[in-house]
């Protein structure tokens, strides 16, 4: 073989083995879009070819699954979670960004460890609590549990976001006047801005996803979408069709979000030890 | 108002929240640990019997140690199959062009599905009538074509492990191509003109540079790991039997089957330990940036 034979016939192997990847990684996801079209009947077979129907998607809204009140449980949990979380964590974020403080690597660090702490650990406490002031099962009660992980997220994430921001402007706005938090709301908040959509989207996503709180913490009023996915275990065995519907109506928004935010998710998820 | 006294304000209330949320549920977890601590018991959350829950579990519990043991494995295998697939996914990726820009986007969407989702989805792909990968593993190496795999003890793990790995590996690989990238090209191609073959350069070069990227890796992964708990449940629920029984997974099951909370913090403390040591190596490499 020539060199540029050589060299074809590597760049065809780098191919193959990068359909063969994607495929592997595809085809679960693939697979429970098809099997959300098809009959009862039809999903337990393996077949690649089938008559859609939209059928699944009205059951599962229907009795007695009900996931539309399970979509609203998800909606509103995760986004008041991140509602609070955003402005606090940007506060935070800005004044670790700017300032130096005692005691302030410490306190990164224990934000940092907070996100680390095994999430079972965390919701023991909060169930026995919760049980005597009566916020089981209630969507305040997952959305105050659920800062537990958002929080240090954000505080990181925005940090990483303002720390980019060159501080000129800032001087300068001083020099002329203006206080801090003029300068904050001014300045900062705009030019920050596509960085706290981009944290916002994040961790809407973690707390959309999330699945122990809820399900230690909810059993009938406040179940999420996660929680609802174990309605769908009917006498005999899964019902895969409806699981996939739900499955769907799941994971389809959060790709839509991700795949606005793919630019960062890396330095995201990496709490900044990655940009 | 003062710089010096706002900094401290702006930070506050996120301190409080913060402390509130997850600093306070490890203080009170860890007194509950020493308490009787059943959930139908009024009153035994208050009293007090020293180390006994732990030395329960050491010494009274092989399922604890079974988990310990299961918990073990899982992270030492999904640590070591995601880390290197996905490196050698990243080196694939890592030069560019259309293809594999697209094989990047594509990547984001595994991340983007709920653990619990992936357990679901991968109870079905091996389901044993109408599984895809059950199918699919049953036509290239027969042995495996009447298995029951989720029926099976080792084949559960199996199971629960590529479900993992399956799911962590775009993540992986992201932040290796970003690491990648980071790699001097004139390096790289000054060892290639110097006549070092494809592999030398990746061990000699690549690799060095590629370190402190790589060790963030393994150490979040390991993290994630140890604290599995959402694809196991909806994936096995920790069966058949105990066989994929996760620290986690047996935390909760106790706590909030058996009621026996005060045991089970026991047992959730003595996982906290390890994420110390691992929090205090992330920290290293998150500040080393500073």
């Amino acid at each position: 073989m020539t060199g540029k034979q050589k060299k074809q016939f590597w760049n065809l192997i780098q191919t193959t083995l990068i359909l063969i990847a994607m495929f592997i990684m595809l085809v679960p996801i693939i697979w429970i879009f098809l099997a959300a079209f098809k009959t009862h009947v039809d999903v337990y077979q393996l077949k690649l070819f089938f008559t859609p129907t939209l059928e699944n998607f009205a059951t599962v809204f229907d009795d007695p699954y009900r996931l539309g009140e399970k979509l609203v449980n998800s909606t509103i949990v995760a986004l008041v979670s991140v509602v609070i979380a955003i402005p606090i964590a940007t506060l935070a974020a800005y004044s670790f960004s700017r300032f130096s403080m005692r005691g302030e690597t410490m306190m990164l660090v224990i934000i940092l460890a907070t996100q680390f702490v095994p999430a079972v650990v965390i919701i023991l406490p909060f169930f026995v609590m919760f049980r005597d002031i009566g916020l089981l099962d209630t969507r305040l009660g997952l959305i105050l549990v659920n800062l537990a992980i958002v929080m240090p997220f954000a505080i990181w994430m925005i940090k990483g976001f303002i720390d980019g921001i060159p501080m000129d402007t800032e001087e300068a706005a001083m020099v002329d006047g203006s206080s801090r938090l003029q300068v904050i709301r001014n300045i900062v908040l705009p030019m920050a801005a596509p960085g706290l959509v981009t944290s916002a989207i994040f961790c809407f996503i973690i707390a959309w996803n999330e699945f122990l709180f809820a399900l230690i913490l909810t059993n009938k009023n406040a179940v999420t979408l996660p929680i609802g996915l174990a309605l769908f275990k009917g006498e005999e065995g899964d019902l895969w069709n409806l699981l996939s519907a739900a499955g769907i109506i799941i994971m389809a928004p959060m790709f839509v979000l991700a795949l606005m935010i793919r630019k960062y998710f890396v330095q995201g998820m990496t709490m900044g030890a990655v940009r | 108002m003062r710089d010096n006294t706002l900094k401290y304000l702006l930070v506050l209330p996120a301190v409080v929240v913060v402390f509130a949320t997850a600093i306070w549920p490890l203080i009170e977890a860890a007194r509950l640990s020493f308490t009787v601590g059943r959930l139908n018991r009024p009153g035994s959350l208050d009293q007090y019997i020293g180390w006994e829950n732990y030395t329960w579990a050491f010494f009274e519990e092989p399922a604890f140690w079974n988990s310990v043991y299961v918990t073990a494995l899982y992270t030492f295998l999904t640590v070591g199959l995601t880390t290197l697939l996905a490196l050698g996914l990243a080196m694939l990726l890592a030069p560019g062009g259309k293809l594999r820009s697209a094989a990047q986007t594509l990547l984001i969407l595994p991340f983007a599905m709920s653990p619990a989702l992936i357990g679901v989805s991968f109870r079905f792909m091996f389901n044993p009538e109408f599984g895809l990968f059950d199918a699919f593993f049953g036509a290239v190496f027969p042995p495996l074509a009447d298995v029951s795999w989720l029926a099976n003890p080792n084949l559960a793990f199996a199971v629960v492990v590529m479900a993992d790995v399956w799911g962590w590996i775009p993540f992986l690989t992201l932040v290796l191509i970003g690491g990648l990238a980071s790699v001097p090209r004139d390096t790289v191609e000054a060892a290639q003109v110097d006549g070092a073959s494809g592999w030398r350069v990746f061990r000699d070069v690549t690799l060095p540079q590629l370190g402190p990227v790589l060790a963030v890796v393994i150490i979040l992964k390991s993290i994630f790991s140890l604290k599995t708990f959402d694809q196991v449940f909806m994936l096995t629920n920790g069966g058949p039997g105990t066989a994929t029984q996760t620290l986690s997974h047996y935390i909760y099951f106790n706590g909030m089957k058996y009621g026996q909370i005060g045991y089970s913090a026991s047992v959730a403390w003595l996982m906290v330990i390890p994420m110390i040591f691992l929090t205090y190596a992330y920290a290293k490499f998150v500040f080393r940036k500073g």
